[in-house]
């Protein structure tokens, strides 16, 4: 029974987190959603690839960060680097993001290869697998307390599944945003989400640019 | 006229005369419907509530709770201390903090208090637990590391340490 | 496009008689008599908000009268809305001088929660209150002295009771900053821009969209703290590194580019056509709201006049065919005055289409204005008492 406490309180550190987690990728997630064509199914699928994305960025710095021993103590100053590189990756990404979608068209047309709202096919996972890795990239605060909390356990594994229980914790709370769905697109809803990225894209942009060369990212 | 037609113009008369309730009424309802619906403004502007008033003679230093951040603020989680009245302070400070209460001190804060209300202040926090950051000579850093004059108290922020 | 010989055939709609517009007025002179007849503070201010007072209420009726004695609204309230735009920046910069020396928002003044709230931010705070029931704004639910001055809550309360009479109306009769975009594109002639892709009138609802999920990410007020252009007008948070100077530059740029320059070129407001992400939030109040614009199609030959007058962007060919604004309508009454066949008219939901229209344009006008002459009218005020306060002295 000891051996599953840890996950426990992973899975209920990640519902308590969820919110901070939604905040973080609500800027990406909530237009790139609006930009996907409608349906529920299709949107919780473009959902499900996206958080599985996210999980996989989790994991990867999991392990990467456990085998160098800098799971712990992962300096301030390298994590903002990091995430100053991700943050202008996640803007790039962003930006052809809404240039891809610049088409919106009949159903029987096609469009990019990153969105595509041809009932035939359904092609919008590469954006949404970007999007979700850079944002588990993104060590948001309640990712690094979990790291730090995961670095105690006694093997990598066992810091991979606290990790992942941590995850389906966070990922309770996004299942709601599946329910954009029933948002109709039209020209105006998509346009919208093109605009809205990036403006977030241009946030995320400056706030990298500032982290890479070492300013605040704040002006006060 | 029509059912529709009714609801419409009564509903254009009751927006005339909501407008012409307004000042009398409707502005102060909602201003203390508002005010009562217990929202509170951050604490990372505020600095949190009053928790404690340690007695220094001439003198107070008001502790306040911690303040942690919210979702993906970039700001440390801090403590507030308000040095009160500044008029009372002399020229040099330079206390220790029993910041928890356990009637053990956690910090010692030193700061000039120039004679002009406009001069820019300085400090410097040593933390006698590991529990805070040393500050050095800080100013107004950030709303969770500085110090700063708010009418007839100087206030400290000083952060908690990453654990 | 319409040709010489199909233009459409002008409706000339004769004046009020001046008696029946003075009946009219009557309502409004007493409310405006209510509304400025308490002055305040000491006895040189009482004088000054008793002339200002009476300057405003003599002002805000005669613009009333030539509403009912022409029987348009857009130019008169034009006039009013310009005036609240250019005299809210006298009033509140001195004020806020005067109180602290800089227009310039020092960190103390953050702390001390005397950071004026403005209307800008209230879509901003709903979703980080809604979550820890924090509002992520310098400032003070009720005032706590200084430039704080009646508080968050009084604006609020303030900004829902307006909402409630007159829905998207506020960008029209209440809005203190759209007035300077407003005159702006009164002063030219003619439209040097006159193709706009109708796609950037999206562009509120995309800030509105981006600035509502950066505020909870980052628990602060996002278009406050980048993005807004009245920064240059009102008070700014003041710079302390690099990237403060970079923030106070965008709004001096957006200011520059949005609320001056194109405004010029086009002849729209297009702040608040393309940008303002308040006036995206106050368009869903427009749904609720029982005063519209409607179109009647048996009158209306499409000439387009109402579409080049509207200074939103809110008439389109689509709309227009169908019969009615866009949500994003301001109720200018722009395009009602425009319309050489009367075919656009001051609508109340749920009655039969152009019956009676002029009572629909009477009832609208009667709420918006009693709101115009409490709430714009005590801006105009205001500024006029930091006019003449310094008459008599010369100068600071």
């Amino acid at each position: 029974m000891a051996a599953f406490v840890p996950f426990g309180e992973a899975l209920a550190f990640g519902l308590a987190s969820g919110p901070a987690c939604m905040a973080a990728c609500g800027p990406v997630l909530v237009p790139s959603l609006l930009a996907e064509r409608t349906g529920i199914g299709h949107n919780a699928r473009y959902l499900s690839v996206f958080l599985s994305a996210r999980l996989l960025g989790y994991l990867v710095f999991a392990a990467v960060a456990w085998e160098i021993g800098a799971l712990a103590a992962f300096l301030p100053a390298s994590r903002i680097l990091l995430m100053g590189a991700v943050n202008i990756a996640l803007a790039c990404v962003l930006f052809w993001y809404a240039y891809s979608a610049r088409q919106f068209c009949a159903p029987s047309c096609s469009s990019s290869k990153l969105v595509n709202i041809d009932r035939k096919e359904d092609r919008g996972a590469p954006g949404a697998a970007a999007l979700g890795l850079l944002t588990g990239l993104s060590l948001c605060p309640p990712f690094v307390a979990a790291g730090i909390r995961a670095a105690q356990l006694g093997s990598v594994l066992q810091s991979l599944l606290f990790f992942t229980f941590f995850f389906a914790g966070t990922s309770v709370w996004f299942v709601p945003l599946a329910g954009m769905g029933c948002i109709a697109r039209n020209q105006a809803v998509i346009t919208v989400a093109r605009m809205t990225m990036v403006l977030i894209a241009l946030y995320y942009l400056s706030l990298g640019i500032a982290m890479l060369i070492g300013r605040k990212p704040y002006g006060y | 006229m029509k059912l529709r037609a009714k609801l419409g113009y009564t509903g254009a008369g009751l927006t005339v005369f909501a407008a012409l309730l307004t000042p009398f009424l409707l502005y102060g309802l909602f201003s203390d419907g508002f005010a009562a619906l217990g929202l509170h403004v951050d604490e990372m502007y505020s600095g949190g509530p009053k928790i404690r008033t340690i007695d220094k003679g001439a003198y107070s230093i008001t502790v306040h709770r911690a303040v942690y951040p919210h979702m993906l603020q970039t700001e440390k989680p801090f403590v507030q201390l308000d040095w009160s009245p500044v008029s009372a302070l002399p020229a040099h400070v330079s206390d220790l903090v029993d910041v928890d209460g356990d009637g053990q001190p956690d910090l010692r804060v030193s700061f000039e208090v120039p004679k002009d209300p406009k001069a820019p202040l300085r400090v410097d926090v040593e933390p006698l637990t590991p529990r805070f950051e040393a500050m050095r000579n800080a100013g107004k850093e950030r709303f969770s590391r500085l110090i700063v004059r708010v009418d007839n108290s100087v206030l400290v922020r000083v952060p908690l340490a990453s654990q | 496009m319409a040709t010489k010989a199909c233009l459409p055939r002008i409706v000339h709609t004769p004046p009020r008689g001046i008696g029946r517009s003075i009946l009219l007025t009557l309502p409004i002179l007493l409310w405006s008599l209510l509304m400025f007849s308490h002055p305040q503070g000491a006895a040189v201010a009482d004088r000054l908000s008793l002339i200002a007072g009476a300057i405003t209420g003599v002002f805000m009726t005669v613009l009333f009268f030539m509403m009912m004695r022409t029987g348009t609204t857009y130019r008169w309230r034009r006039y009013f809305f310009v005036s609240v735009g250019l005299l809210f920046p006298v009033g509140f910069i001195h004020n806020i001088v005067a109180m602290r020396g800089t227009m310039g928002i020092p960190v103390e003044e953050m702390i001390a929660g005397r950071t004026p709230f403005c209307f800008m931010p209230i879509p901003l705070l709903i979703l980080p209150a809604a979550f820890t029931r924090t509002l992520v704004f310098p400032g003070s639910i009720v005032p706590s002295g200084g430039a704080s001055g009646h508080g968050i809550a009084a604006m609020v309360g303030i900004w829902l009771a307006l909402t409630l009479v007159m829905g998207k109306g506020w960008c029209s009769y209440a809005c203190f900053f759209g007035g300077i975009e407003e005159g702006v594109a009164a002063l030219p002639r003619r439209a040097k821009i006159r193709k706009i892709d109708p796609r950037w009138r999206y562009g509120p609802w995309a800030v509105l969209l981006a600035m509502v999920l950066l505020s909870l990410a980052l628990f602060e007020p996002a278009y406050c703290m980048w993005l807004c252009p009245f920064k240059a007008v009102s008070e700014y948070v003041a710079a302390r590194n690099t990237v403060g100077l970079i923030q106070n530059g965008i709004f001096v740029l957006l200011f520059a580019v949005l609320v001056i320059a194109l405004p010029l070129l086009t002849k729209k407001r297009t702040q608040c056509a393309f940008f303002c992400p308040f006036g995206a939030f106050q368009s869903i109040f427009n749904k609720a709201s029982v005063f519209e614009v409607k179109i009647d199609q048996a009158r209306c030959k499409p000439c387009v006049l109402c579409q080049t007058a509207c200074p939103n962007l809110s008439l389109t060919s689509e709309s227009v065919a169908h019969g009615e604004a866009l949500l994003s309508c301001m109720k200018c009454g722009a395009c009602v005055d425009a319309c050489p066949r009367q075919a656009i008219v001051w609508h109340i939901k749920g009655t039969e289409m152009a019956a009676k229209p002029e009572r629909a344009r009477l009832m609208f006008l009667y709420a918006a204005w009693a709101m115009a002459v409490m709430f714009g009218g005590s801006i105009i005020a205001q500024g006029l008492v930091t006019i003449l306060h310094f008459l008599p002295l010369g100068g600071i």
